[in-house]
């Protein structure tokens, strides 16, 4: 079935199963490897993308569910501004270790910045809540997230 | 696996009867790709519903509220109508899934998949919910308490969808409101116990009272024993034991991974009491 999106700003039309994940979509078919898979099942966000401006894991949506619809991926996200600005302040603070769960800390809190942004560690925490880290520890990744948030204010 | 994508809803009706084997209806997708991964979902007929306007939508007419089953968790949490009439509901599924879930789950796909532990189901319960169901040349309501009728088990005829859920605008007012749901951690957590109430209290006397659970039974549901048992009682004079023995008849906790049975049975006697306002010593 050919389907058309648009990925990172550009059109893009593939003809694909309808039920192919997204997730193979990006890494197989157009060689964005941003987003990683671990879990498989939407526990972990490790493949965290943006739907139509909204945060979901790549991995338990289908082809058909990105049918005419804009999708932004880490690689698009590291791009802006704002993107960049996150991973400066993920670099400072220190709360990148093996990097496997980054990109989608990035695509969450590039979300959280634009969607609401206030410096606020409780509803920071909210935001990140579907993101699994296994080694940096939370603290210093709700700490970059904060300072971004402070920093993105007074800009 | 086949695939369908009907254009519109007439389509989807009249296609529907041609198909043979199972069928899936995908909406979000977040339950069905999971089973689909784990291998739980046998050869059949997918068809995407997730498109379809007239299953979508949050509307609000005289008296009631309209929730369309394509309705994601995203889209209820944000709504001003549901801000404005039924902030309750807003309190009791804030903490659904991750915010990375809010997304693509949708309240339909919620209730149709039937877990015990779905979240929706309680609040719906003790709103006294109806759900809008539609086939092809049918349209009904049936009050959402008659929905489950054993464990996955559905009042959905063959063919027939949801087509969204009706709550009265004023189906909390005037209620003090009660929702907690109990997992191993805050987001991101499936319900080990999780309790709705709504009550009136007058003098110290309970007037009227709607109590719903999940996780606890094969399907979630009104504590209907109870709440005759407490209506018109004084708060003071209740007994922690009465309570536990009616709750020993209506619930019927399993021991799963996720907790044993002693442990949930337990932890929904504090969870009522604690609704009640009720502070037992000991
Ligand atoms: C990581 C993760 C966390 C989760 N956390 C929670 C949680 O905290 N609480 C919770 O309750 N659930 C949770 N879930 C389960 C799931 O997200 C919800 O049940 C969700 O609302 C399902 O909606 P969907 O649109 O994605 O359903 P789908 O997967 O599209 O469909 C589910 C089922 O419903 C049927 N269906 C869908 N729409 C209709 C309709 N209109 N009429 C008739 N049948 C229909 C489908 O045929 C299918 O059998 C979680 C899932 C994941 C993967
Ligand atoms: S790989 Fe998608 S959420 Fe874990
Ligand atoms: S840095 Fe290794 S999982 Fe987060």
């Amino acid at each position: 079935m050919k389907i058309n999106m648009k990925i990172n700003n550009k059109p893009v039309t593939i003809d694909v199963d309808p039920m192919k994940r997204l997730l193979d979509i990006l890494r197989e078919d157009l060689h964005l490897t941003g987003a990683k898979e671990s879990c498989g099942e939407g526990e972990c966000g490790s493949c965290t993308i943006l739907l139509d401006g909204n945060p979901v894991t790549s991995c338990i949506l289908n082809a058909i569910h990105a049918e005419n619809r804009e999708i932004l991926t880490v690689e698009g996200i590291a791009q802006t501004k704002a993107g960049k600005l996150l991973i400066d302040c993920f670099d400072e603070t220190n709360a990148v270790q093996c990097g496997f769960c980054f990109p989608g800390f990035m695509v969450s809190s590039y979300h959280y910045l634009m969607y609401d942004g206030e410096p606020n560690l409780d509803k920071i925490k909210h935001a990140l809540a579907g993101n699994i880290c296994r080694c940096t520890g939370y603290q210093k990744i709700f700490r970059s997230l904060y300072l971004a948030c402070e920093r993105w204010q007074k800009r | 696996m086949k695939f369908l994508k009907p254009n519109n809803l007439t389509e989807l009706f009249s296609s529907l009867p041609e198909i043979s084997g199972k069928k899936y209806f995908l909406a979000g997708g977040t339950d069905i790709n999971v089973q689909i991964k784990n291998g739980l979902i046998p050869e059949g007929t997918i068809i995407y519903i997730n498109h379809l306007p007239e299953l979508n939508g949050i509307r609000q007419d005289e008296n009631e509220i309209f929730i369309g089953a394509l309705t994601t968790y995203r889209e209820l949490l944000n709504s001003n109508i549901i801000k404005k009439h039924l902030p309750f509901l807003i309190h009791s599924l804030k903490n659904f899934a991750s915010p990375l879930l809010t997304t693509m789950s949708t309240l339909g796909g919620n209730i149709a998949n039937g877990s015990p532990t779905n979240d929706v189901s309680p609040p719906l319960l003790v709103l006294e919910a109806e759900l809008e169901l539609i086939s092809q040349n049918d349209s009904r309501r049936i009050p959402f308490q008659d929905f489950y009728l054993g464990y996955k088990k559905f009042a959905l005829k063959e063919n027939e969808l949801i087509k969204g859920i009706w709550i009265k605008q004023n189906a909390a007012k005037g209620y003090q409101t009660f929702y907690k749901k109990v997992g191993s951690r805050k987001t991101l957590t499936i319900a080990k116990v999780s309790v709705a109430g709504l009550k009136r209290i007058d003098h110290g006397q309970i007037t009227k009272i709607k109590i719903a659970v999940g996780s606890l039974n094969e399907y979630p549901r009104r504590l209907f024993q109870l709440e005759n048992f407490l209506i018109g009682k004084d708060l003071d004079t209740l007994l922690e034991y009465d309570i536990s023995e009616i709750l020993k008849k209506e619930i019927t906790p399993i021991s799963d991974l996720r907790s044993e049975k002693e442990y949930r049975f337990q932890v929904c006697l504090n969870l009522i009491t604690k609704f009640l306002s009720l502070n037992f010593v000991g």
